[in-house]
């Protein structure tokens, strides 16, 4: 129960951070909520089914250069239309590259998506007129529900509707996340990472649902990615750069892949404690470094983990 | 509903199974015994689509499997309970029975296979919130049976499940065995110890070194002195 008090107390505080905080943190919030959709997918992925991906950065650049192209091409301003495309096209590209993926575990994994990711990354990078190269592509201002909202400044939009908007996408992510990890389905991803051969004795087509949990995965990594756009207003190679795919492996690790809300977390304090560390010293990735490898030698529960007592182990019989 | 004709298995280069043909009929329960390394693993690997066999046939329901993949095999319905019990660690007891029952649906209704499997194994019941880690060797084979059970299958693989066992519990397993022999599944089990064969079992199967040596009537088998040498050994 103290977990639900917990749940509603940072839902209380998300929703009431644009009034009470500093317009700054609560723009970084903006971040923070597209990284939390795309790492509540990563994670069914990494934490649900034992696959760690290293290419996740290409849906986040699919979902980002998705709205990219509608709302500065194609005149689509609508945020709904773009968040639907983005999904979309997440789902059309992790079909093919998912069903290579899968065939592979471990390592071989990792690798493999890590390749599919920095192919997409030189797309994006060399075909200069379509994309328009390192320097990117506008992400234009989007209607919400069908209000332009054109009237407000730039910063009123985003701590305003744009953070609403985004806040109630993650609300809507996580609940669909979380009926999906309870449902039979979810428990099948758990016994094909603990044990595919023996699940494979279940009837449990392991395959498949790799390939299923690698799916959905993309389409939240692609509507993440979307919802990362409207706050720069632009988007560049980076955000498909493996570094990325990194970056949100890290948030995993960090928040606790064991725990449901453990990547929302860790999202959560990366943004923050990045932006915090950034403005004191310059060498930031040194200090997320030491970061990464104590977490990891010493809480590879994460911070979930350290939150969570673990239950004491039945004695050995 | 079960026929394993003339099969050869190689491991590796290693020749495991030599020519071996057994055949399990509807609602017959059947042992093959043998002493460890004896190929009775290998045999049942292969029945579940484990393992390719370099010649020869499996049928299930007059249909070929061999060469089919496990999954497939499991839901045409073989259940199989494997003998490191293979239970899913990070599940509870009653998740690890209850997903048998969404992963192979049709058949009987979820709620009475399950509550069949607790039937068989009434001590499950207790540690229906328990993780694999906190159960026994013995809590683990009951529970792997349990959840081969739950799969509603036509024809049940037991691998060894008296295999280390501490000698507190083999009672408990072995009275779930017996509840389990009259539901009418057909029934294969792999023992290397002649004395936990079960009683309703008609007809057994001796192997040794990949052959199989006898097939026939388990009083017949305590007859033929060149096969209480291996089947009386392991006691």
């Amino acid at each position: 129960m103290s977990g639900r008090l917990v749940l509603a107390a940072a839902l209380g505080a998300a929703v009431l951070a644009p009034l009470v905080a500093p317009t700054y943190q609560a723009l970084l919030m903006l971040p923070f909520m597209a990284y939390a959709v795309a790492l509540l997918g990563l994670n069914l992925l990494f934490g649900y089914t034992g696959l760690v991906s290293f290419g996740h950065a290409l849906f986040l650049g699919i979902g980002a250069y998705t709205g990219a192209f509608l709302t500065s091409v194609f005149k689509v301003r609508s945020m709904e239309v773009i968040l639907v495309a983005a999904a979309a096209l997440g789902a059309l590209v992790a079909a093919p590259v998912g069903a290579l993926c899968v065939r592979y575990v471990k390592i071989y994994f990792g690798m493999l998506t890590l390749a599919f990711g920095m192919v997409f990354y030189t797309f994006v990078l060399k075909f200069y007129r379509l994309t328009g190269g390192d320097e990117g592509m506008p992400f234009l201002r989007p209607a919400l529900l069908g209000r332009s909202l054109e009237g407000l400044s730039k910063i009123d939009y985003l701590v305003g509707p744009y953070y609403y908007y985004s806040l109630a996408v993650l609300v809507l992510a996580t609940l669909v996340m979380w009926r999906i990890v309870r449902s039979p389905f979810g428990l099948c991803l758990k016994t094909i990472r603990d044990n595919p051969t023996k699940a494979e004795t279940l009837g449990i087509g392991v395959a498949r649902y790799r390939w299923y949990a690698f799916v959905i995965s993309a389409v939240y990594a692609a509507v993440g990615g979307a919802l990362l756009g409207p706050p720069t207003g632009n988007v560049d190679p980076t955000l498909a750069y493996w570094t990325q795919s990194g970056n949100i492996v890290f948030m995993t690790l960090l928040g606790g892949f064991a725990s449901f809300f453990g990547p929302v977390l860790g999202a959560f304090v990366f943004i923050y404690l990045q932006d915090w560390v950034m403005s004191i010293v310059p060498f930031w990735r040194l200090i997320f470094g030491a970061i990464l490898a104590v977490i990891v030698i010493f809480a590879p529960g994460g911070l979930a983990g350290l939150l969570t007592p673990r239950p004491a182990a039945a004695p050995r019989p | 509903m079960l026929t394993v004709d003339a099969l050869d298995v190689f491991i590796q280069a290693s020749h495991i199974l030599r020519s071996v043909s057994l055949d399990v009929g509807p609602r017959e329960v059947v042992c093959l015994v043998g002493r460890n390394g004896a190929g009775k693993t290998t045999t049942l690997r292969t029945i579940m689509g484990y393992l390719r066999p370099h010649a020869g046939r499996v049928e299930f329901r007059g249909q070929p499997i061999h060469g089919r993949r496990t999954h497939e095999i499991a839901q045409l319905g073989v259940g199989w309970a494997p003998e490191d019990s293979g239970i899913f660690a990070d599940l509870t007891v009653a998740e690890n029975i209850e997903i048998a029952t969404w992963t192979r649906s049709g058949g009987r209704p979820a709620a009475e296979r399950i509550a069949l499997a607790y039937r068989v194994f009434p001590m499950l019941r207790r540690y229906a919130a328990r993780k694999g880690p906190e159960l026994s060797g013995g809590e683990r084979k009951m529970l792997s049976i349990a959840r081969a059970l739950a799969l509603d299958p036509e024809m049940l693989l037991l691998d060894e499940p008296f295999e280390g066992l501490s000698p507190a519990i083999i009672p408990a397993v072995s009275a779930g065995i017996a509840a389990i022999t009259e539901l009418g599944h057909s029934i294969l089990i792999a023992e290397s110890n002649i004395h936990h064969v079960p009683e309703s079992t008609r007809r057994l199967y001796v192997i040794e070194r990949g052959t199989i040596v006898f097939a026939g009537a388990a009083q017949d088998a305590w007859r033929d002195p060149s096969l209480t040498r291996i089947i009386g050994s392991a006691a």
